[in-house]
């Protein structure tokens, strides 16, 4: 049987890792880098709940294929837990109730990382658009968009 | 050259397939050499948007993919030079959107990109997939046709120019030779008294295949009244076809902008329709909204350039 | 934050020195948060052990037939396969049913939708699994087939069961429906239809199951520990202490993870587990979950409805219809509830209903949020919207008029008393969303975007009433190093109920929700509380949580009042310190006070119970008090239409529930929001379609939900609070009741822009402008 060996850089870590064609990025990263907190629930790139950045882009996880990602760079939240904006984000989170389940949670925060990272004064619109790929089925969206609203703003 | 082979039979997921090879070649030559060793018998796959979710969904089982995502170099650009734009194939969504020389009389192109997908999806879908997939859910598709652009496809024994127009021949369906790779999309802006449009409806604000897309490239003589050319395309003309309405643009040509003309283009879009009905919604209803956008389309375009009072 | 701690601890123990309640009414950092934002690995695909197998189910590709073979060969020789599961491999019995004993867990030898299971295909990996069991061969004797629910009631249609196409059948009597429509100067008759939705809990149906000592561990996401546990050891015979299940973080459930599929997905890895003596992932991905798990139920229901000439409700008649597809599982309780709420929050003096729960060849239906309620309110305020204009009566008028208010009679003659809180609730969004402006604003409208407003009010039934006895178990434990530990069998799945438990044991015992610890229900430590779902936690959990948290305080405080040397009625505990109250400078810790009772060998486990009064019904005549109370709630949306294409929006909405006590008020509003936007994507774009019984799109590109951009731009939410006799603090369900509201809503708001009626779901804009260009169109 033969694999591909691939060089994945993952929150700043080289990862060679082997790989089958079939293997998608989403798959690596769960089951041999272990990074649980990107989540599959569709399968078919529309829920969003894989997102993941790809050399600093907002990608769905289970659209790419792990061969594709040879000697790109990956950040999953596992790698923000110590970023301070991240952190902001999250104690925000907390405070407006914006995590029900959960399930949705990492890859909202990473949508909204990004945003923070480009914007400290989002507007509502910017802020829907920014998350419009990830979907929650929990909360309505309100009690997160309260939460990046103040999550972008830098002390 | 990486090139593997998994010899179990490999799954994607809940489809059978015997053996799927990636191949992910070093470079465009390399490809297109790799290409005419397989005989064409290969998909292609960039960002997989649109091929990944129907591999699973079972609609297709490919045993060969090429990856030409890795050729940024050669195939990812936005050039606007000697009177004509350029998009190599593998310019994604989000480019389109953050590219300051797709303006004014090109907005088109990113209000299309505006509603396209998610910015997830933006981010990695690609020109040239959005165009080889010939599919009535490409939104780009209908805005190409209207600024009536040229495909470069290119392959291991030279390179060929083709019109939009005369590429996609069927649902999903091309004249893209089995040899070839499409490289790049380029377009003249639209010159003299022009402006462009588009329209998109589907059943929520985001991330939807449309029902019904339709976009309009209209130029006006310089009475500021008469219509010089009128391009129109939708997601579906014909079943499911993305195609140029062909009939209502020359019955447009040469006519002025009023109430009763648009009216008389409606009707001839509608009997120029042959929409079919699906689960997202009926061919009467999408040809109602095709004729109701026409008159839209028309009337931004035409107040835009000044003519219509 | 920090400079605001001394002033929230003064306020605290001011509060304590009150006898007052101290956390209940205050926004709370669940207790469960910080694993979801750190995402940290707790759900149940996150815990597979090293050598874990995978089982993937397979099922029916026809919709009714009977299984003559099934080809194996090519599946069981794939690389990586250890076996497939077929009925012949359960030792037990070959049950996966929830209520009726109708449905089997790998279907054998009749298939009766294509959403049946048919066994599972175990190989080391996932996709060799999925491989495998597409290589897998049936051949059916095919059978003839319904899928429309009326025509299954027909006398000479196809038998998709034995005793019938009728699973359930209800009754209402009251009054005399004859004599009211005799005095009736208007009668209106109308059919409406709803669809059925799919929950889209984002973490589809999985477990795994870990062979040990002659028994099996199970842990899974899902909503009842206990009654999976149940089936599982059903299926393969054993006995229930050695089946051990644990709920595992569940992303979300709303439903159906409280039905039948996660005793499919537990089984199925259970029997595996035990067979190759390896643990086993079983996980539905997204299209077999929607495939293969309950949905709502689509109803078909009529009514007849006579109001005198000055807009008072005097008779209504219903038909009510639902197709529960191929077995009933928990319909047989969400027809009753459609039945009891039938002509929802209003006083109709004389009554008239059938209703029947019907099998089709689709596939099945059970819970998901609202269980009923979505579907009658549907019905009957749209019909009140159609009655009203037929009157030339204001909306709202017409419902202020006939809503249930403290004296007034529902459906099933239980009268309503001071815990109704509805005209509060009415009042606020009425007022919020400044309704008569806008009415008189939009009643002469120019222009193709036409804007109009729409009103539906809610009565839903606490509970489970009817449905069997109510009652709920929760352990508390102060540890010795002060934590305080809280366990059940009730789960948590998103609703924040479970943290609204511990808060209620955290203002009755004086001790901050940090020092709290939430333990994973499992049913080798808790006794079973029955399912988590018709909200009941706060009720039934709050409850138990708080009798356990009284039992433990009345042992604390003993123990303190010595430390303190006072008497045992000066003591107040706030925040961690035990207080004397006439002296509050007089103080010992918390930690103190545990650590002494410790010493003496005083116990600090208990387990407190509560159970629902009985909820008396005839049920030859559906009068009685099937419900001991209820929650209230009024929404008004705004909805701009433009009339060219039918597309609409809708610009607002502004909603009120009276939930008694508002334990967790962010909580509440998280509830609210959630719930509401659930509700928009029923009333808009939401629909699971079946073509000749193959579901035709179980995936989520073409199966909408709404995204952020398509939440309303504007949304108020009140909560009002008027106490009911049966929460702790007075507290009434707030999960399910917000997901009922938007359907009729949003379909009068778009019949008040356009004067087009909807009468089926979702309120596309096809239909819209398609109801616009028909002969009965009229605008304004």
């Amino acid at each position: 049987m033969t694999k591909r060996v691939i060089t994945l850089s993952v929150n700043g870590t080289d990862h060679p890792i082997q790989v089958d064609a079939t293997d998608r990025l989403i798959d690596v990263l769960r089951d041999q880098v272990n990074q649980k907190s990107v989540k599959e629930g569709c399968s078919t790139g529309d829920c969003g709940i894989c997102a993941v950045l790809v050399d600093g882009r907002l990608v769905n996880s289970c659209l790419m294929l792990a061969a594709q990602c040879d000697g790109r760079r990956v950040t999953t939240l596992e790698g923000l837990l110590e970023d301070p904006t991240m952190k902001r984000m999250q104690g925000n989170f907390i405070a407006n109730n914006a995590a029900q389940c959960g399930f949705c949670t990492p890859a909202m925060l990473m949508a909204s990382w990004d945003l923070a990272r480009h914007s400290a004064h989002p507007s509502d619109e910017e802020i829907k658009v920014a998350i419009s790929g990830v979907l929650c089925r929990c909360t309505g969206y309100y009690q997160i968009i309260d939460s990046v609203r103040e999550g972008c703003r830098r002390e | 050259m990486k090139f593997f082979n998994s010899e179990r039979p490999l799954l994607w997921q809940t489809v059978v397939m015997s053996a799927m090879e990636l191949y992910s070649p070093s470079d465009l030559n390399d490809a297109l050499r790799f290409i005419e060793h397989k005989d064409g018998k290969v998909a292609v796959i960039a960002s997989g948007t649109d091929l990944i979710p129907r591999i699973r969904k079972r609609q297709v089982s490919p045993s060969v993919l090429l990856d030409i995502s890795s050729f940024t170099a050669d195939l990812r650009y936005i050039r606007r030079a000697d009177g004509i734009v350029r998009l190599g194939a593998l310019t994604t969504i989000s480019d389109l959107l953050e590219s300051p020389i797709l303006d004014g009389e090109l907005s088109i192109i990113r209000e299309a990109a505006t509603l396209f997908g998610a910015p997830q999806i933006r981010n990695v879908a690609t020109v040239g997939g959005n165009i080889c997939s010939a599919a009535s859910s490409e939104d780009l598709i209908p805005v190409f046709l209207a600024l009536d652009a040229s495909l470069k496809l290119v392959s291991a024994k030279g390179e060929r120019t083709v019109p939009l127009k005369q590429f996609i021949v069927g649902k999903r369906e091309t004249t893209l030779k089995p040899s070839e790779i499409l490289a790049e999309v380029s377009f003249r802006p639209p010159e003299g008294h022009s402006w462009t449009a588009y329209e998109k409806l589907g059943r929520r604000n985001m991330l939807i295949i449309a029902m019904v897309n339709e976009a309009i490239c209209l130029t006006l003589e310089d009475d500021l009244r008469t219509v010089r050319s009128a391009r129109i395309a939708l997601n579906r003309v014909s079943g499911r076809i993305p195609a140029l309405a062909l009939r209502t643009s020359d019955f447009l040509k040469g006519k002025r902008v009023t109430d009763e003309t648009i009216a008389q283009a409606q009707k001839v879009l509608a009997s120029e329709l042959s929409l079919t009905s699906d689960f997202r919604g009926s061919g009467a209803y999408r040809t109602e909204v095709a004729q109701v956008y026409l008159k839209r389309l028309i009337e931004r375009c035409a107040r835009h350039i000044g003519g219509l009072s | 934050m920090s400079e605001q701690v001394p002033q929230l601890l003064d306020s605290l123990r001011a509060k304590a020195e009150r006898g007052e309640l101290l956390y209940i009414g205050e926004n709370i950092v669940r207790v469960d948060s910080l694993e979801k934002v750190l995402g940290s690995p707790v759900y149940t695909a996150d815990l597979l052990p090293k050598g874990t197998v995978y089982a993937k189910l397979f099922h029916s590709t026809v919709p009714h037939g009977v299984v003559k073979r099934i080809e194996l060969g090519a599946a069981r020789s794939h690389p990586g396969v250890l076996g497939v599961l077929t009925s012949k491999d359960i030792p037990g019995l070959n049950e996966s049913s929830a209520v009726l004993l109708d449905r089997q867990l790998f279907a054998d030898p009749i298939v009766r939708s294509t959403g049946d299971i048919l066994g599972a295909v175990v190989a080391e990996t996932s996709p060799a699994a999925a491989d495998a069991a597409a290589r897998i061969k049936v051949e059916y004797d095919r059978m003839p087939t319904i899928f429309d629910p009326l025509e299954a009631l027909e006398p000479d249609a196809v038998k998709i069961h034995e005793e019938g196409n009728v699973a359930k059948q209800m009754k209402i009597r009251k009054g005399n429906v004859e004599e009211g429509f005799v005095k009736s100067e208007i009668i209106i008759e109308k059919t409406y239809r709803t669809q059925f939705q799919d929950a889209i809990p984002l973490e589809p149906e999985v477990g795994l199951a870990i062979p040990e000592d002659g028994g099996v561990r199970v842990i899974g996401s899902m909503q009842s520990p206990h009654n999976t546990q149940a089936a599982v050891a059903k299926v393969l015979r054993l006995p229930p202490e050695k089946v051990r299940v644990i709920q595992a973080v569940t992303g979300g459930a709303f439903g159906p993870k409280s039905d039948e599929t996660p005793y499919d997905v537990c089984s199925t890895a259970a029997l595996a587990a035990v067979k190759f003596r390896r643990p086993v992932y079983c996980g539905m991905d997204r299209e077999d979950s929607m495939v293969m798990h309950t949905k709502r139920h689509p109803f078909v229901i009529s009514h007849k409805t006579g109001v005198s000439r000055d807009g008072m409700l005097l008779a209504d008649e219903s038909m009510i219809v639902g197709d529960t597809g191929a077995y009933a599982s928990l319909g047989v309780f969400v027809i009753a509830r459609a039945t009891f709420h039938t002509v929802g929050a209003y006083e109709v003096p004389n009554v008239k209903a059938d209703s029947y729960l019907v099998y089709t060849n689709n596939t099945y239906a059970g819970s998901l949020r609202g269980f009923g309620g979505p579907q009658a309110t549907f019905a009957f305020e749209s019909q009140m919207e159609e009655l009203a204009r037929k009157l030339r009566m204001d909306p709202l008028e017409f419902r202020l008029r006939n809503m249930l208010v403290p004296g007034k009679k529902n459906a099933t003659s239980a009268v309503m008393d001071a815990s109704c809180g509805l005209p509060q609730c009415v009042q606020k969004v009425v007022e919020s969303s400044r309704y008569r402006e806008k009415v008189a604003r939009y009643s002469n409208q120019a222009g193709s975007l036409r804007r109009g407003l729409g009103i539906a009010l809610l009565m839903h039934g606490n509970s489970l009433g009817p449905e069997g006895n109510d009652y709920g178990a929760v352990h508390v434990e102060i540890r010795s190093d002060g934590s305080v530990s809280v366990g059940s069998g009730l789960t948590e799945y998103g609703t924040g109920a479970i943290s609204g438990l511990m808060q209620i044991a955290s203002s009755v015992l004086g001790v901050p929700l940090a020092r709290f610890k939430l333990e994973r229900p499992d049913t080798s430590k808790h006794r079973e509380s029955g399912p988590t779902v018709a909200s009941r936690v706060v009720v039934i959990g709050g409850n138990a949580s708080k009798a356990a948290a009284e039992k433990l305080k009345s042992k604390i405080v003993p123990v303190a009042a010595e430390l303190l040397r006072v008497d045992a009625k000066d003591v107040a505990i706030a925040d961690g310190v035990a207080f004397d109250r006439t002296h509050p400078s007089r103080t010992v810790q918390w930690d103190d006070v545990v650590a002494e009772a410790y010493r003496r060998g005083i116990s600090l486990k208990e387990e407190g119970f509560f159970m629902a009064p009985p909820a008396p019904w005839d049920h030859e005549v559906g009068q009685g008090t099937p419900y001991v109370q209820y929650t209230w709630g009024a929404l008004i949306v705004e909805v701009e239409v433009d009339t060219d294409t039918g597309y609409y929006r809708v610009l607002g909405a502004h909603t009120a529930y009276d939930v008694g006590k508002a334990v967790n008020p962010g909580g509440v509003l998280g509830q609210i929001y959630g719930g509401t936007v659930q509700g928009l994507g029923y009333a808009m774009m939401e629909e699971l379609l079946h073509k000749d019984g193959v579901v035709v799109n179980p995936n989520l590109g073409d199966y909408y939900i709404p995204t952020s951009m398509d939440i309303p731009a504007e949304f108020k939410a009140f909560i009002v609070e008027v106490p009911g006799p049966l929460g702790p603090f007075g507290a009434k369900i707030i999960a399910e009741p917000p997901i009922i509201l938007p359907g009729p809503a949003v379909r009068n708001a778009v019949l008040n822009a356009t004067g087009v009626s909807v009468d089926d779901l979702p309120v596309t804009s096809e239909k819209v402008l398609m109801g616009m260009k028909g002969p009965a169109a009229r605008l304004g």
